[in-house]
């Protein structure tokens, strides 16, 4: 049982290669069997070690812990874990056709799955720099899978602003490594007190931020996300938005678990950074026409949201953001999945071209709905739960609460213009002959309304925290949703719907590569006078 | 111009950061890791070459999946740049004309050598400085040679994709037979108290894997690069 952690990660690995190696048609089953075997490991290891964590760690091939690679879980990584479990479910069963097998694509598939494990379990910082990498390559893969001209270049794009980022971060762990002599989290962790006034981890943590932004895709250094997902097939958005995103978030919680001791003021920082990151996504979502572009800057929005969650000193604020990305992960894949099932079969990804989703396709519509009612933070749906939480924290100050409600207002207006698709008449003159992929969808929405409903037990039992002071049916709830649809209502009908120059202007505006990398090194540069010199 | 100018000043921000950090470097200095090793690398692991013993045993873990990196990545270049395979590679880009006689005649002389030293570097990994990854760079060197002796080869980069993906397998099964042995996970299948001559097997055997993936995957970069540069 102790070395379930390390079977996690060989499990989808050995599985992918098997596939790749056997290229027999009914080779879906194997990956469906390592599914099943993941899980029912995950769970029961959950289980056995729910009440002490700190005893189900262990140093692979036995040797001391600070030169060795120790594999360890909390409630956090388990949360991720369970997470990443249900979104391959769900993209397996999404992608799956009777007697048709795309060997190439489970093997980069399952092999991402095993390598996230990895990144989740490890508490080794050389070690989570290798999986970073890992995750970025397979992505990349992932990303230029239609090998199009356009995918090719998003990859590529992909591949080498990460690649800068993580090499941001590889410094910083070999300056760590220098002042501590030792690269596991947690000795480092316990020995940070001492050193909580050395520039020179200071350096190493706002290198390691630098990079860590990069794969959370905040503000400034965003621009990899939109190109990415524009690119990709739906199903890897689905993946890429829904968790690969989230592996900064999760390292930024990681990372600053570790400098926790450094008298280091990040909360500040971190909140306008992500109440940046937020606006600014929100504000891009509003001006574009292609559906994926539209959810992609609404990911770099919602992550913002995580980030101010994230960036308080309130445990409970704090929490809020953690649970926003859980949540963010189920809606986003499905809606990027429901997307793709009307891109597919309206052979376009114009939302003033689509109408008349409803008529075509209402067990689509429908999921799609529920959806897009969990990312305005309808009451009911998950979405709001966290929303509401990361509200509760942070209303005392009226522009912290501002720049939140702005950006709800913002998120409504924008999918009362995405669910234009639904209304009209423009029957198609083709029969639509593919089923909808219904399992995935169902478990996903089903989902969505299960932690909107019981969120008080699921985050108990998930996290041991709290949070059944949340009331779902409060008129305060209600009303200020209602406020945000009107709003984004006559935002979208007074605004967006006149297409002004600067709209257009917005929409066209795409970052080179060039300007992602300027902007990075004056994210850093400023990051280093914010921290250190001020 | 503006840009310039602001570029500069971010990175001489950053710069000075740097400088100033560096000073405290000296003092803050700890290497408790490296004197262990020096202390115990021999007696822990049977390699006197304390590299091999970090990636091969030490960190284990880390040296699969930089192996694992390779695979991927020649996985992914070859899907994206899927062509015919029995195409004449080298034909385009080694034109017999620019290529010196000289250059060809010598690269048929330093083949052999070049292989031997690859071999030579894989094989004593445990003892001199080298092991499965220096050597399996050296070994596709010297079969990237070969397109310059023989302008007319042909090279079957699926062949060559499926012997990785068994000598990855293979890594990753000697890797854990130590669960079964020794009831610990990614290490030496020996125990810590056999002797050194029987602890050489392991890493001599995980050596040769290694080499081998390094070898067949660089030479597959590199042929499914010169049918892109087309």
């Amino acid at each position: 049982m102790i070395y379930v952690p390390a079977f996690l990660v060989l499990i989808p690995v050995v599985t992918g290669i098997l596939i790749l190696m056997f290229r027999n048609e009914r080779m879906y089953l194997l990956a469906f069997l390592a599914q099943t075997l993941i899980t029912v490991l995950a769970v029961s290891y959950f289980f056995v070690f729910r009440d002490d964590f700190a005893s189900g760690a262990f140093v692979l091939g036995g040797w001391p812990e600070h030169i060795g690679i120790t594999l360890a879980n909390d409630r956090l990584s388990m949360s991720f874990i369970f997470l990443t479990i249900l979104l391959w479910w769900v993209v397996l069963f999404y992608k799956y056709e009777p007697r048709k097998t795309d060997h190439s694509f489970l093997f980069f598939f399952l092999f991402l799955q095993g390598v996230f494990f990895g990144l989740l379990q490890t508490n080794d910082l050389f070690n989570l720099f290798v999986f970073i990498e890992l995750t970025t390559i397979v992505a990349t893969v992932l990303v230029g899978f239609k090998k199009t001209g356009s995918s090719l270049r998003a990859a590529i794009y992909y591949l080498l602003i990460n690649t800068s980022g993580i090499l941001m971060f590889l410094i910083g762990v070999l300056l760590l490594y220098n002042v501590f002599g030792t690269i596991n989290l947690l000795h480092i962790r316990d020995n940070m007190e001492a050193m909580d006034s050395e520039r020179l981890v200071q350096l190493a943590y706002i290198l390691m931020m630098a990079g860590i932004s990069i794969k959370a895709a905040i503000f400034p250094v965003y621009t990899w996300l939109p190109k990415a997902h524009g690119a990709a097939q739906s199903a890897v958005s689905a993946l890429l938005s829904g968790l690969i995103v989230k592996s900064g978030v999760y390292l930024f919680i990681r990372m600053n678990q570790m400098f926790a001791a450094l008298s280091l003021d990040y909360v500040d920082f971190f909140f306008i950074i992500g109440a940046l990151t937020a606006i600014v996504g929100v504000v891009f979502a509003l001006s574009q026409k292609d559906i994926k572009q539209i959810l992609a800057y609404h990911t770099v929005s919602q992550v913002g949201i995580v980030f101010m969650g994230l960036a308080q000193v309130d445990a409970m604020t704090a929490h809020g953001g953690l649970l926003h990305a859980f949540h963010h992960g189920m809606f986003k894949s499905l809606l990027f999945l429901c997307a793709g099932v009307i891109i597919k079969v309206y052979r376009t990804k114009n939302v003033s071209e689509i109408r008349g989703v409803m008529k075509t396709m209402p067990f689509v519509s429908a999921m799609m709905i529920i959806g897009m009612l969990s990312i305005t933070g309808a009451p009911l749906f998950n979405g709001y739960i966290s929303k509401s939480i990361i509200k509760y924290g942070i209303e005392a100050n009226p522009f912290q609460y501002a720049a939140l409600f702005a950006v709800n207002i913002g998120t409504a207006a924008s999918f009362i213009k995405a669910s234009q698709i639904f209304f009209g008449e423009k029957p198609l003159s083709y029969a639509v002959k593919k089923r909808p992929p219904y399992v995935a969808l169902a478990i996903l929405s089903i989902l969505c309304l299960v932690f909107g409903v019981f969120f008080a037990p699921l985050s108990d039992f998930f996290f041991t925290v709290d949070i059944s002071h949340v009331s779902i049916l409060s008129a305060r709830g209600i009303l200020e949703y209602a406020l945000y649809l009107i709003a984004g209502y006559l935002i979208f009908r007074l605004i967006i719907k006149k297409d002004g120059s600067l709209i257009q202007r917005l929409r066209g505006f795409r970052p080179s590569f060039e300007t992602a990398n300027y902007v990075f090194v004056l994210y850093m540069a400023a990051m280093a006078l914010h921290f250190i010199v001020l | 111009m503006s840009r310039k100018i602001i570029l500069v000043a971010a990175l001489g921000i950053l710069f000075v950061m740097f400088f100033l950090s560096m000073e405290e470097m000296e003092d803050l200095f700890k290497n408790d890791a490296k004197l262990y090793f020096f202390e115990h690398g021999l007696d822990d692991t049977g390699s006197s070459n304390l590299i091999t013993a970090i990636l091969l045993d030490y960190r284990l873990f880390d040296s699969l999946f930089e192996a694992g990196i390779l695979l991927v990545a020649v996985s992914g270049v070859i899907w994206i740049s899927r062509h015919d395979f029995e195409e004449r590679n080298a034909h385009f880009m080694l034109d017999k004309y620019k290529t010196p006689e000289l250059f060809v005649t010598l690269s048929r002389f330093v083949f052999p050598l070049l292989l031997m030293l690859g071999f030579f570097i894989i094989l004593n990994g445990h003892l001199t400085p080298g092991g499965g990854f220096q050597g399996g760079a050296v070994v596709a060197t010297a079969i990237l040679l070969l397109y310059y002796i023989n302008l007319e080869r042909k090279t079957d980069i699926s062949l060559i994709v499926a012997v990785v993906k068994f000598a990855y397998l293979g890594i990753v099964l000697t890797a854990s037979i130590s669960l079964i042995t020794r009831g610990e996970i990614f290490t030496n299948f020996m125990a810590v108290d056999a002797p050194t001559m029987s602890k050489y097997i392991y890493i001599i055997a995980l050596d040769i894997l290694i080499g081998i993936n390094v070898a067949l995957c660089l030479w597959a970069i590199f042929t499914a690069f010169l049918k892109e540069g087309r």
